[in-house]
């Protein structure tokens, strides 16, 4: 490397690795980060963005490669040492303690004491002042979190990490709950740091905002680093290609689509807050995707749609029945059912049985008048392990040892079993493994087939392209437009969820 | 590995019983009889009745009933006041009176999510302070008379069908009740489901408030019951008679291998879980230790229950880390 950039690098990284059980999550990648840049990484889901910067926070102690900063070998094999050596992260998820103040927040692990060993209170809003006036906030650090906007609270958890003057900033999709307003705010605040000399890596999926701010961008895709170029000199498109990459291998077999009446249709719906005038129509054996940047809404609207979450207007037809709002296990009777974003949370029942899993949804349809009968509960948990390939020592092994593929075809199988006539799948095949991702495809397809329609969330662009019929794009809470199958690729749907070139058609 | 395991939790307790039994026979001679064995069930009766019906409020994923007392107190005074009424009008708004309170209690937890710990221990201060404020203080008794209504409620806790007290058959009628209710309905299966993942009993389309106010109300209700024994036992209604069943209860139901994180165990366990509190008082009884020692022992069991289910937890959990 030439003398010269080194000298402006306030961080170097060269060939580091982090190997996971069975994957190499980053292979060897080369970066420089230098003082006083904005550094855009992007790449897909998956890609290895996350676990790259985990590595900078000193989240795992066993990576290979060398890393340095400012110049100086570091080993940063602990989260105190990445902070030790100026390296100051901003995660996705507040981390901020909601019902204390924003002064213990923002010191929080070095709160200042009077040489009694009191709280030096005074000193404690002086200097929390100070770190919020770096981020250009003027509230009252007294004030608790939970009274101040999402908006503010993100401010003060970069005035958080600031405060403790790093030389590297490291933010993950900083603007994925902020308004247009309070990003161009964000960004003002940015410029200014970087004024100032500091060095900031700036994770995201929104490509207008890394044109916008950023001055350099990397791309990675599978673990690997692409390439890094100026802004400057490159185009959304050239970006979209790199992280998608030139080879398009044929993961998913053509489908042939035979679409019929409209199983459901959704009228202007709107959740204030989430979502706005959503309209759209799902016919029989389609498979419909729902494309979209985190925080645009998806899940939400699907939570809505299916009444598991309040709607603030719009109806719900399914097969030409309206189905009342906010009422879930009326839409399960009436075949409307809704796989959920994190099998763990509120998908499976860990502690119970692989078959108390499978039969969960079955139980109104195999009780009647209050008793339920189990005749041919034995036969059918063997029929979906069967047609599911899932690896488990017996029906009787509690969900929770299953690996998470395994774990995902339970839960799709617990829908499958109540032969629904609406699915909706929200990202049906995360943290899952190839083998297990194309036999709940193939197994969606095959209930396509059998005359379902589906409604497909999935942030896995090769996923939504290869086996939705038709695509809608939702972006900040509306749907900005439509793809037909023909024009279905995953550069289109990225631009498109960028809102840049989607074909404004139909649904708006 | 893991089916051993399973028959250890559905055995267990009967294991230790039959290991009282074993240890009753050495303490006494007089312990292995017919007579002493009805003494047994006779005396652990009122406890199981609450038991069996608590048993549903821990499975569901609710932990206790602490309100049971109040509920036994206060069915038992509001039937001795409808006395005058007639005995089975007054049973009715008895069992009324208490299950009321259960369906507050169901409410509150169900729809608006209240912790049913703090909740129900909420409930049983206020409805103590509600009957001594209301009764000042006072206890209420039944007008005893040959013949009158008030004279058929005292003997219904002396009823005996042959040589078996009524309040014994009582108590078998409630336990099979419960077991073909868990196992064999619709809400028994969508109560196992909510007790072991509230969010994911949501998600599959079960209607959890509703089962978490189905389940205070099937506490409620042999908590009612429990209440009429007791006083009918007494003679007289007052707002202390259910002390102490709370506690003693939800050991029941723990011994029996219902998870305090809800979701496993069944009714037959509770039984033996019952029979080993009582089978311990009886050669307790025996040995002559008195009652207040016996507390001592009653908490101590329901430690190192509590703390081998929650180590069992903590290994299975570690398991798959």
């Amino acid at each position: 490397m030439p003398p010269l950039e080194t000298s402006f690098a306030a961080l170097v990284m060269e060939g580091v690795s982090k190997r996971f059980p069975g994957t190499l999550a980053v292979d060897c990648v080369d970066m420089e980060v230098r003082a006083g840049e904005i550094h855009a990484l992007m790449g897909e889901n998956g890609a290895g963005k996350s676990t790259l910067m985990k590595v900078l926070a000193g989240m795992f102690d066993d990576y290979t490669g060398t890393i340095r900063v400012g110049g100086k070998q570091v080993r940063l094999d602990s989260p105190a040492a990445a902070k030790r050596h100026g390296i100051g992260m901003v995660y996705q998820e507040l981390s901020l303690a909601r019902p204390i103040s924003i002064a213990e927040n923002v010191l929080a692990g070095r709160l200042p004491v009077t040489c009694w060993g009191m709280l030096d209170r005074r000193a404690m809003f002086d200097e929390t002042r100070r770190c919020l006036s770096l981020v250009g906030l003027d509230i009252n650090p007294s004030k608790t979190v939970e009274e101040i906007s999402q908006h503010e609270a993100q401010l003060v958890e970069i005035a958080k990490v600031l405060g403790s003057a790093p030389c590297i900033l490291i933010l993950d999709e900083p603007t994925s709950a902020l308004s247009r307003e309070q990003t161009r705010r964000l960004f003002a605040i940015l410029r200014d740091l970087r004024r100032g000399g500091l060095a900031i890596v700036y994770i995201s999926h929104h490509l207008p905002e890394v044109f916008e701010i950023a001055d350099r961008v990397t791309v990675l895709r599978d673990g690997r680093k692409i390439a890094t170029r100026d802004i400057a000199e490159t185009t959304p498109q050239e970006i979209v290609q790199m992280m998608v990459g030139q080879t398009m291998d044929r993961f998913y077999a053509r489908r042939e689509s035979l679409a019929g009446d409209t199983a459901l249709r959704a009228e202007h719906l709107a959740r204030y807050g989430f979502f706005h005038d959503v309209s759209f129509e799902i016919r029989q054996g389609e498979i419909l995707g729902l494309a979209g940047l985190s925080g645009a809404g998806r899940t939400e609207l699907a939570r809505s749609l299916c009444g598991l979450d309040p709607l603030d207007c719009g109806t719900v037809i399914v097969h030409g029945k309206e189905l009342p709002a906010e009422d879930y296990p009326r839409s399960v009777a009436e075949g409307l059912v809704y796989l959920t974003e994190d099998r763990k949370v509120d998908g499976l029942f860990l502690r119970l049985s692989v078959k108390r899993n499978l039969l969960a949804g079955l139980l109104p349809f195999h009780s009647k008048a209050g008793i339920y009968r189990d005749r041919n509960d034995a036969s059918l948990t063997r029929q979906y392990l069967e047609e599911l390939a899932v690896v488990t020592a017996s029906a009787e092994t509690d969900v929770e040892t299953l690996s998470g593929g395994n774990q995902q075809k339970v839960l799709l199988g617990k829908w499958l079993a109540t032969n629904p006539r609406v699915l909706i799948l929200d990202e049906p095949t995360r943290g899952v493994d190839v083998k297990a991702k194309s036999k709940i495809h193939e197994s969606v397809a095959a209930l396509a087939h059998r005359g379902a329609a589906v409604l497909l969330i999935s942030s896995d662009l090769p996923e939504l392209a290869g086996l939705s019929d038709r695509v809608i794009v939702m972006r900040h809470g509306r749907l900005i437009g439509e793809m037909r199958k023909e024009e279905l690729s995953e550069e289109a749907i990225l631009l498109a969820v960028n809102g840049q070139a989607a074909t404004a058609r139909g649904a708006v | 590995m893991e089916r051993t395991g399973r028959i250890f939790e559905t055995t267990g307790t009967y294991a230790v019983a039959l290991l009282l039994l074993i240890a009753g026979a050495f303490v006494s001679p007089d312990f292995l009889t017919a007579d002493n064995f009805l003494n047994v069930l006779s005396a652990v009766a009122l406890l199981g009745i609450v038991a069996s019906g608590m048993s549903f409020v821990t499975y569901s994923g609710n932990m206790a009933d602490l309100s049971v007392p109040a509920i036994m107190a206060f069915s038992g005074i509001i039937t001795v006041a409808a006395l005058p009424m007639g005995l089975a009008p007054a049973l009715l708004c008895g069992m009324l009176a208490g299950m009321a309170v259960g369906a507050m209690n169901g409410l509150v937890v169900g729809k608006l999510n209240a912790n049913p710990i703090l909740w129900t221990l909420a409930v049983a201060f206020f409805m103590e302070g509600f009957m001594r404020f209301t009764w000042s203080n006072n206890q209420v008794y039944p007008d005893t008379t040959p013949g009158t209504p008030g004279a058929a409620f005292i003997d219904i806790f002396r009823i005996h069908a042959g040589p078996v007290p009524l309040i014994v058959v009582v108590m078998f009628l409630l336990f099979a009740a419960g077991h073909f209710v868990m196992t064999r309905t619709r809400f028994g299966h969508e109560s196992q489901l909510v007790g072991s993942s509230r969010a994911a009993a949501r998600t599959s389309g079960i209607r959890v408030s509703r089962i978490v106010f189905l389940n205070f109300i099937v506490a409620s209700f042999t908590a009612s019951i429990a209440g009429i024994f007791i006083t009918s036992m007494n003679k007289l209604g007052v707002f202390y008679l259910g002390q102490g069943y709370d506690f003693k209860a939800v050991t029941a139901v723990v011994i029996g291998g219902v998870m305090l994180s809800g979701g496993r165990g069944h009714i037959p366990g509770v039984f033996g879980g019952v029979l080993v509190i009582g089978l311990l008082a009886n050669i307790m009884t025996f040995l002559g230790v008195t009652a207040f020692r016996q507390n001592i022992v009653t908490g101590m069991v329901f430690i190192a229950v509590v703390g081998l289910q929650q180590y069992r937890l903590r290994a299975r959990g570690k398991d798959y880390a």
